[in-house]
């Protein structure tokens, strides 16, 4: 009697989770973005294998279609890059879902992802990762305001030294 | 009309895991045919369904993700939920029969009211046993019935951890309870030590204090179970004919039941106990509940007592009681200590000497009182030959009495004791260790009979 999560759940949402990905593309297409189904199969993987690698299970479509229609409409997303940045924005969400111990819930987390894409990292998902969201993650967990930031106190520090 | 014919089972309840009762059911149904692979199925998808619906509450709709390990922990309370109920089929044939049709969801919304059900019922007769609990020194006892029930009914989660303990059950149960989980082990838990202390209050405190002085002096902190010893001595003097209500089994009556059960096998000491445990529930009006917990007790007992007389050491199953305060007391003083300054000052000395005779002359002349005696031997830093030399002046009394400080404890639990503590109960168990055996025994009995002034 086979009762272990993973190889069950995967198995019965897999087809599931695909289908809700492809339906996302009547609301992309709007910003001249869209996937292919082996696009959503291959995204649905990547989802599995951060799930697996990560340590976590999800039911549903869960977090992949609410960062395909958050990030859909950033300028620095077009056709070419698409569906690459969304495997590595989908690695990266579910990294920082227990680096942040699970403080901070899931569309919070994607809407400061986007904010921080499309402002400050200008597009780079290696500054979003290693800088932006290590230091929200950072934050949560010593229990500091999610935009505290070291810099800007040691910057204001220096101001008032001149 | 029972016609004394057993109805034929498929699946025998024997066979079902006490743990994972779900589980096991559905395997045996399945490989005895009362469960198709359809059924099987259905069931495993209603089940990851409940645990989606399950988790996205344990994540107040926050996040669609969570960690595998709190999604196993869930799907194991919703499994133990749901096997909760089917337990409550007597028949598992019927249980696997009642699978086949019933949604999951409904199984569990029924397995979750019997939780209900069960914390409502534990908890009443967790306030009734707290309301009679017998008055006993030992710390396990009150510690574990008091703190440690109430700790588990302030943790328990029966949404989403409903197989968890969350508390070790540290005071032990006399009868085993089988391999439960969460309520289902609290519930057999707490009505287990309500019957042990319906029965242990047939007895004053002071008679069972006296009863557990005779097992153990440092009974306080032992991990036993009061129960047990109770029972066994009342079921001696009882056998043994002397006074069962002051649990008093003197010395012609433990020479009287060496006697009887050395002869025995073990087939007759059962009779013979079951005989004095009617006796006893008769005498003290036991109500069914009790006196069936005492009849389960008794294979128990009678094992205890077959083995105990092969190996001839019953004196270790019926206990004579013990009364520490008529024992003789030795009041001692370990003396006045002196002034600070003067005290540095002989250390200094000390500490100056080239050759150990100068040391114990400085102390010879110095030290007049145990208490300064004490100190010496910690600050002097003196060598373990230069202690021995010292010890040897003293008198056994005042060995016993440096011996009450620095008592004989683990090794393990020496670590948590300063270096130069650690290095004089070396020293002094080393130098007690020399002396004959007649001087050894002298001091542990005063050791133990001191008491400071």
């Amino acid at each position: 009697m086979n009762f272990e999560l993973i190889p069950f759940a995967s198995g019965l949402m897999q087809k599931h989770a695909v289908s809700e990905i492809v339906k996302c593309n009547d609301y992309t297409e709007q910003f001249g973005l869209s996937l292919t189904r082996e696009q959503a199969v291959e995204l649905v993987n990547t989802r599995s294998l951060s799930l697996r690698d990560n340590g976590r299970i999800e039911f549903g479509g869960g977090a992949t279609q609410k960062i395909i229609k958050e990030f859909c409409d950033s300028p620095y997303l077009y056709t070419q890059n698409y569906a690459a940045t969304l495997h590595e924005l989908i690695e990266t969400f579910y990294y920082y879902k227990n680096e942040t111990l699970d403080l901070i819930s899931d569309d919070d987390l994607i809407k400061f992802m986007k904010s921080a894409f499309d402002g400050v990292c200008q597009g780079s998902i290696d500054l979003l990762s290693n800088r932006e969201l290590y230091r929200l993650a950072k934050n949560l967990r010593f229990g500091l305001p999610a935009d505290y930031s070291e810099d800007s106190f040691t910057e204001d520090e220096g101001d008032d030294d001149e | 009309m029972n016609n004394g014919l057993d109805k034929i089972r498929v699946i025998e309840r024997a066979e079902l895991s006490e743990e994972n009762y779900f589980k096991s059911l559905l395997a045996q149904a399945h490989s005895k045919d009362l469960l198709g692979d359809d059924d099987i199925e259905r069931l495993q998808y209603e089940c990851l369904t409940l645990l989606a619906y399950k988790t996205e509450r344990y994540n107040s709709g926050d996040s669609s993700s969570i960690r595998v390990e709190k999604a196993v922990s869930i799907m194991d309370s919703n499994l133990f939920t749901i096997g909760l109920w089917l337990k409550t089929y007597k028949d598992p044939d019927y249980a696997a029969a009642v699978l086949r049709k019933a949604s999951i969801n409904d199984l569990y919304q029924k397995g979750r009211k019997r939780i209900d059900e069960l914390v409502s019922v534990t908890k009443a007769v967790h306030k009734k046993l707290l309301g009679e609990l017998i008055q006993t020194q030992n710390e396990f006892y009150r510690l574990t019935i008091e703190d440690g029930i109430n700790g588990f009914f302030k943790l328990y989660y029966a949404d989403f951890a409903a197989q968890e303990i969350h508390i070790s059950a540290d005071y032990p149960e006399y009868n085993p309870i089988p391999k439960f989980e969460g309520i289902e082990f609290m519930n057999a838990y707490v009505n287990a030590l309500y019957f042990e202390n319906e029965f242990c209050r047939n007895f004053s405190a002071e008679d069972i204090h006296h009863l557990l002085c005779g097992y153990a002096e440092d009974y306080r902190s032992l991990l036993i179970n009061i129960y047990e010893l109770v029972l066994t001595a009342a079921l001696g003097c009882t056998i043994a004919g002397t006074d069962t209500r002051r649990l008093d089994i003197n010395d012609t009556g433990k020479e009287y039941l060496r006697h009887i059960f050395s002869i025995m096998p073990y087939s007759e000491i059962v009779i013979t106990i079951r005989q004095a445990a009617k006796e006893l529930t008769c005498r003290f009006r036991c109500q069914s509940g009790l006196a069936r917990y005492i009849q389960n007790s008794l294979p128990l007992i009678a094992g205890k007592i077959e083995t105990a007389a092969r190996e001839h050491t019953l004196d270790r199953i019926f206990f004579t009681p013990d009364f520490p305060e008529n024992k003789p007391k030795i009041i001692f003083s370990y003396g006045e200590k002196m002034d600070d300054e003067q005290y540095r000052k002989i250390i200094n000395e000390i500490a100056q000497c080239r050759v150990s005779q100068d040391k114990i002359a400085i102390i010879k002349q110095h030290i007049h009182s145990l208490a300064d005696l004490e100190d010496i031997l910690l600050d002097a830093d003196l060598t373990t030959g230069e202690t021995a030399s010292v010890l040897s002046v003293l008198n056994l009394a005042e060995i016993a009495a440096l011996l009450k400080r620095y008592p004989l404890m683990p090794q393990i639990d020496m670590i948590d004791l300063r270096e130069e503590e650690q290095l004089l109960r070396k020293n002094l168990y080393s130098f007690i260790r020399r002396l004959s055996q007649e001087q050894q025994k002298a001091i542990v009995k005063a050791s133990a009979a001191i008491e400071e002034a």
